[in-house]
């Protein structure tokens, strides 16, 4: 038995290899995941950061710290689209028929590319806490902070993943998951990743207080600005696994309709 | 070439490409509906900073639009440097360089199809906008930021076309992109200059798309002046003569 | 897909020959488990293809029509992938990537990426990746469709070798000279179901007649092929050629000849030809074979 898992093990780390080093060699992939939030994050710190004087901000050390959470869940979420561009075109050039054929189990299949996407949401995680922290950012959770929500980001791009799997064996073309991106960006808007949730203005607001991105925004954000708590590390991988349980469900159903219509 | 096959050229390139437009549809749905996307949700997340002392309108998306129009303007031109570099790749493009027509009038159908596609995104916006509250800005103030963002999705498309053409790729979309995002929102954007924070400050100051946005922004937030117009007007002039220069050279020596 | 009943021996060749929408494809993504069959069952390797997939996912190896290959990576990366997902350990995976890369002559290509290799690079990368785990059975799905003759001949004799070798390989083809040469027996099927089947030289004889081919100078050829026809069997024209199938042989030509000459048309041209697989073709189905006779000859360049 613990051969079998052994030699799972490996088919899915060469597949997770492989995932990982078609992003670093395509800089269309790369670039949503870290130029664009990083760039994103420079203009929020410098053309909002005023708003840490207004009354109603919670008092933080600054706000390029508050900041970081939005990022880190932005590129989590762009991860998550990739890694479903990155399925649908493996099944239009047929590279999908490879795996099919190979004696790995159908979960294999998926869970390679949802490891790479976990391991490039983690990258994503260190990238943008080693920015803040050489711009002058504190991270009240310290060391175990850090760590922690490093581990929450990679777990949110591994969710994002399933998501953007189950898209991709659903549309089954690369044009139609590149057509998400907009969506990314209207669920981020109605959270609280970018701005606490009570400036916002209404109907985000409301919409911010139900939206399980606020939940992993917050949960990114508060080990950083306020220190590490169970209620901080409770809230991230509850709303985690809200997402998660979306795209596992939809990342089955599509992918055991895939292999019978093939 | 005679003056009228150099304009049945550049009227036959823009026809190309708006067919695309029309044959796939859907896919130019994104780049439409972005900017407004952009607007909304930037307004409702940063909609409070004009309760900031200092800030010169109490309406964030009056304040923003012009940006948002530079943005939409923007990517569409950038939009036609990823297309150029799909098609020096297929190969398409080494036909069209062949062909008699001069680099100027290749380049004036390609600049100007996306200016007009760029209507598409821009009207949009102004619709949508004008739908949310945004202050009406008088017909010159209109006119006026039409033609900023028009003349900016010229510029966006130079850019675009330069480093395709240095780069031959579409790896190199995201370098055209950033350049875009980069040039609009690198500038007071978010809030007026003054209450910009350490960097942001520096280089706000010192971009020119600055001035195009403060001039395309003045009949959304008060009245219209002809100082603003003009240094906007002059920060795009200046901005194309250059890139569309640098699109030039490079279209000159594309077949070396 | 109609309805097909095949048998295919241990260590034999055989060729599934048919047009483009025959169903050849269709029937290789059925016996290698990439789609169900609506009705009916199969045996690959002694395995049920729906209920023992993974059986036979083991004992096959695969090189389909759109060789499957990512663009992105490396030939010697696509190897040890393909090793690894096959379970082989990391010495065996070295082993086995090498020595097949050897093989197929892309050990110097090895190291750069599929998307800079040709068109002929990837199908004999592709058939490399197929045999990675020493399958008893390889299914090639049009191998040499598109490819330059040179690289044809070099795919024909690797796959005559892994033969000899034992593997049994099951192919799909739409060059009849390609079966008649390769296979040990070859199916040729049309419109989702068997036409006929038999080893090359049986399929042939069973038509057995030579046929004369022939071609009339100034538009003559409604009246030739109403003449033509009464001297032996009426066959389909092809290319402005016409012909008709001979009793005997040689002997038959003469008075075809004169009747013509009488006629006062005039015999352009004139060629006995001996039986193909073609003929089997059109016996059996009153159409010639797409791209028959044909041998495609394109300029390889390396794509980007």
């Amino acid at each position: 038995m613990r051969k079998r898992l052994a030699a799972h093990a490996r088919v899915v780390a060469a597949l997770s290899r492989r995932s990982i080093r078609q992003a670093f060699r395509r800089p269309q992939f790369l670039a949503p995941i870290i130029v664009f939030p990083t760039l994103f994050l420079a203009v929020n710190t410098g053309g909002a950061g005023r708003a840490v004087d207004l009354p109603a901000f919670p008092k933080v050390h600054g706000f390029l710290d508050f900041q970081l959470a939005g990022s880190m869940t932005q590129s989590a979420m762009l991860a998550g689209v990739s890694a479903g561009i990155a399925l649908a075109l493996d099944i239009e050039i047929g590279f999908i028929d490879r795996l099919v054929v190979a004696p790995i189990s159908r979960a294999a299949i998926v869970l390679g590319r949802l490891s790479a996407t976990a391991v490039l949401g983690a990258l994503a995680g260190v990238w943008f806490l080693v920015i803040g922290l050489i711009f002058g950012a504190h991270i009240q959770g310290g060391v175990a902070g850090f760590l922690v929500v490093v581990a929450e980001a990679s777990l949110c791009a591994g969710a994002f993943g399933a998501l953007g799997a189950a898209l991709a064996l659903r549309a089954q073309t690369a044009s139609v998951v590149q057509g998400i991106f907009p969506l990314v960006f209207v669920v981020l808007f109605l959270s609280s990743a970018f701005f606490p949730r009570n400036l916002l203005l209404q109907p985000a607001r409301t919409i911010a207080d139900w939206n399980p991105m606020s939940l992993i925004a917050e949960g990114l954000r508060d080990p950083i600005v306020y220190g590490l708590s169970w209620s901080a590390v409770g809230k991230g991988l509850g709303g985690i696994a809200i997402v998660m349980s979306l795209g596992g469900v939809l990342s089955a159903l599509a992918m055991r309709r895939r292999l019978s219509v093939g | 070439m005679t003056l009228a096959a150099e304009l049945r050229t550049v009227w036959a390139l823009m026809r190309r490409a708006l067919n695309e437009l029309v044959r796939v549809p859907g896919a130019a749905i994104p780049g439409v509906l972005a900017p407004a996307i952009f607007m909304l949700g930037l307004t409702s997340v940063f909609g409070k900073l004009t309760l900031l002392p200092g800030f010169t309108t109490n309406d964030f998306m009056s304040f923003l639009i012009p940006v948002s129009l530079l943005q939409g303007a923007g990517f569409t031109g950038a939009a036609t440097g990823v297309n150029l570099a799909r098609d020096i790749e297929l190969g398409w493009f080494d036909r069209l360089i062949v062909a008699p027509p001069a680099r100027s009038a290749l380049l004036a159908g390609l600049v100007l199809s996306a200016s007009l596609r760029a209507l598409i995104p821009m009207t949009f916006l102004l619709i949508v906008g004008l739908a949310f509250g945004v202050h009406f800005p008088g017909i010159g103030g209109l006119l006026i930021a039409v033609v900023l963002a028009t003349g900016f999705s010229a510029v966006a498309a130079s850019w675009g076309i330069t480093v395709a053409l240095r780069f031959k790729t579409q790896s190199a979309a995201p370098l055209m992109q950033a350049g875009i995002f980069m040039a609009v929102l690198f500038t007071a954007s978010y809030a007026p200059l003054d209450l910009l924070t350490g960097w942001l400050h520096t280089v706000a100051t010192y971009n020119p798309v600055r001035f195009i946005i403060d001039a395309a922004r003045q009949g959304f937030v008060g009245d219209v002046s002809w100082g603003t117009t003009w240094k906007g007007l002059l920060a795009l002039a200046g901005l194309a003569a250059v890139i569309v220069s640098l699109a030039l050279r490079g279209l000159r020596h594309a077949s070396d | 897909m109609a309805g097909i009943d095949l048998e295919v021996a241990e260590q034999e060749i055989y060729a599934f020959l048919g047009p483009n929408g025959a169903g050849k494809t269709t029937t290789v993504r059925m016996l290698t488990t990439l789609l169900k069959p609506s009705g009916g069952t199969a045996r690959v390797a002694g395995y049920d293809v729906v209920a023992d997939a993974s059986s036979v996912r083991r004992s096959i190896g695969v090189a389909l029509q759109e060789a499957a290959l990512d663009p992105l990576m490396t030939g010697r990366e696509l190897m040890q992938l393909q090793a690894t997902l096959h379970g082989l350990s990391r010495a065996e995976t070295n082993r086995r990537s090498e020595a097949l890369l050897n093989r197929v002559g892309l050990i110097e290509a090895a190291d750069r990426r599929v998307g800079t290799y040709s068109g002929g690079m990837r199908r004999r990368l592709d058939l490399a990746s197929a045999l990675v785990h020493d399958p008893k059975v390889l299914f090639l799905d049009e191998p040499t469709t598109g490819l330059d003759p040179v690289s044809r001949i070099t795919i024909w004799e690797e796959v005559r070798k892994l033969n000899d070798e034992g593997t049994t390989v099951f192919l799909t083809t739409q060059y009849l000279e390609e079966a008649d040469q390769l296979a040990d027996r070859v199916g040729i099927i049309d419109d989702g179901r068997m036409a006929a089947e038999g080893t090359p030289a049986v399929l042939k004889a069973q038509i057995g007649r030579p046929r004369l081919e022939l071609t009339i100078a100034d538009g003559g050829a409604e009246r030739a092929e109403q003449i033509i026809v009464g001297f032996g069997e009426a066959m389909p024209a092809r290319d402005g050629v016409l012909m008709v199938g001979l009793e005997r042989g040689a002997s038959d030509i003469a008075p075809i000849v004169r009747a013509l000459d009488e006629a006062g048309l005039h015999v352009e041209s004139l060629n006995l030809v001996h039986p193909t697989l073609d003929d089997v073709f059109v016996e059996k189905t009153g159409r010639h074979l797409e791209g028959a006779g044909e041998q495609p000859e394109e300029a390889e360049a390396p794509t980007a």
